[in-house]
């Protein structure tokens, strides 16, 4: 489903993903974590084509990133993504959140749009602030929408870039709930996070990253209890421990 | 002698009252022309294009960096002898709307340098075009980011249109300046067409003011 040859990216001088390759089946789940600064963010958003990168090859459900902008646009239809900081639409409310993109970019009617709106804020728990704005809402509803209006497309693909940080603890496990649910439903996910109980629940493999490189890949079992490098088990003792 | 002087200026409302209508026919239609060129200038102004925003950055620089005097002197006398023959209300219609389009383009611009980035990755994510990512999520959010300051450059821009009395169109000053040849009290004169303008200026000072206060608190 998403394959990476050797793909190196730059900032200017910063040589920030070195030689990363990586193939993500369909329906897997791969957490990916690591350090501040060591590329976590930048991998995934080359994935959608936020990033656009400089040498190896990028393969997300059979296109090849890099393309015309036409391609990257029927790609980024069936790849969902969620940031850290939600980016909601202030101006529009829940429900439109939702349904703006199936209108405008599906071309769903306005009606089917919202039917399908409606079904996933409920199925995220929200059935009854659809016709709130973000700003009424918490920081775990908003993510909350933010994951529905993704799913909205209907997309192959969700790749979540740290969806928890922002959030105050308690709403953590509200959005970590429906993750889990859309794991168990066989959604193909990469999902950039420290939450290592989210982890050991439902990823296939858990990788860890350091400096753009990717440091070490297993099954969580293995990397929970056996991890090989020691930057890892340096990693590993600092965030197992809150 | 001040009521008589009143009373005579009064007797000279049909050309106040044309005045008034020149000055306010003027002003809308320049802004709307200028309101729609404005966007464009802002969007390209703020677009990806640096090419094409500099170009566009120079030309709105130019007419923000001249006097307006100018600008309505060029297009009245010297488009004329390149072949461009206009009216003085379209001359005036034209100098207005550029200079509008100028500065009401460079408030766009802020307001969409203001809009997070991250409101155009979630939506570019989704899968929409650039066109449509500026129409329906990065130009609703600029707009009303910048209305306040919008309102506030359509006062200075109707209070700019006096300027085009000096090509002879009978707008309000230029009526003052008619009234006051046989009513020789300029202080009374004048006064009144102060006032007048003032009316017409203050329902926009009122609504931006308001929305400056209501913004503060919806936009985020
Ligand atoms: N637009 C950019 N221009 C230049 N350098 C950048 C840019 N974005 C990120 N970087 C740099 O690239 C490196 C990797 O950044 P990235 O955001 O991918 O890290 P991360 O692993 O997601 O970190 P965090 O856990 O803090 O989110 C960092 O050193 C960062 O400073
Ligand atoms: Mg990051």
């Amino acid at each position: 489903m998403i394959e990476f040859s050797s793909l190196n990216k730059w900032f200017g001088a910063l040589h920030v993903l070195s030689d990363i390759s990586l193939s993500v089946a369909k329906g897997e789940v791969v957490v990916v974590c690591g350090p501040s600064g060591s590329g976590k963010s930048t991998l995934i958003r080359c994935v959608n084509g936020l990033e656009p990168f400089q040498k190896g090859k990028l393969i997300v459900d059979g296109t090849e990133l890099g393309g015309s902008e036409a391609s990257l646009r029927d790609l980024r239809m069936e790849v969902g993504f969620v940031f850290q900081q939600f980016n909601l639409y202030p101006h529009k409310t829940a429900l439109e959140n939702v349904t703006l993109a199936p209108v405008h970019v599906r071309k769903l009617s306005k009606a089917a749009a919202e039917e399908r709106g409606r079904a996933l804020l409920e199925k995220v728990g929200l059935a009854d602030k659809m016709e709130n704005y973000p700003h009424q809402l918490s920081g775990g509803q908003q993510q909350r929408v933010a994951i529905a209006r993704s799913l909205a497309m209907q997309p192959k693909i969700m790749l979540f870039d740290e969806p928890t940080s922002a959030l105050d603890p308690e709403m953590i496990n509200e959005v970590l709930d429906v993750m889990v649910s859309l794991a168990n439903e066989g959604m193909t996910m990469m999902v950039v996070t420290h939450e290592m109980g989210f982890a050991r629940k439902v990823a296939d493999r858990v990788m860890f990253m350091d400096r753009g490189a990717i440091v070490e890949i297993a099954a969580p079992e293995t990397f929970f209890t056996t991890p090989k490098n020691d930057r890892t088990r340096d990693f590993l003792s600092k965030v197992l421990q809150h | 002698m001040f009521w008589m002087q009143l009373d005579r200026v009064m007797g000279y409302w049909p050309v106040l009252l044309k005045g008034i209508s020149m000055t306010v026919s003027l002003s809308i239609l320049s802004l709307m022309i200028g309101v729609m060129l404005g966007f464009a200038f802002g969007m390209i102004r703020a677009g990806r294009n640096r090419m094409l925003a500099q170009i566009v950055g120079l030309y709105v620089d130019f007419f923000r960096g001249t006097p307006f005097l100018l600008q309505v002197f060029i297009v009245f006398f010297i488009l004329p002898e390149i072949g461009i023959e206009l009216s003085a209300f379209a001359s005036g219609v034209v100098a207005l709307s550029n200079v509008a389009a100028c500065f009401i383009g460079e408030i766009v611009a802020s307001g969409i340098k203001a809009v997070p980035l991250g409101q155009s990755e979630a939506a570019a994510s989704s899968g929409f075009t650039r066109v449509q990512q500026m129409r329906h999520i990065v130009l609703p959010q600029a707009v009303r980011i910048v209305t306040p300051a919008l309102v506030g450059q359509f006062v200075l821009l109707i209070k700019d249109s006096s300027v085009v009395s000096a090509i002879g169109l009978l707008d309000l000053t230029r009526s003052g300046w008619v009234i006051v040849q046989s009513v020789p009290n300029g202080l009374l004169v004048f006064g009144i067409i102060g006032f007048s303008y003032f009316v017409i200026c203050y329902p926009l000072i009122y609504l931006s003011r308001r929305m400056e206060r209501r913004g503060q608190a919806t936009i985020l």
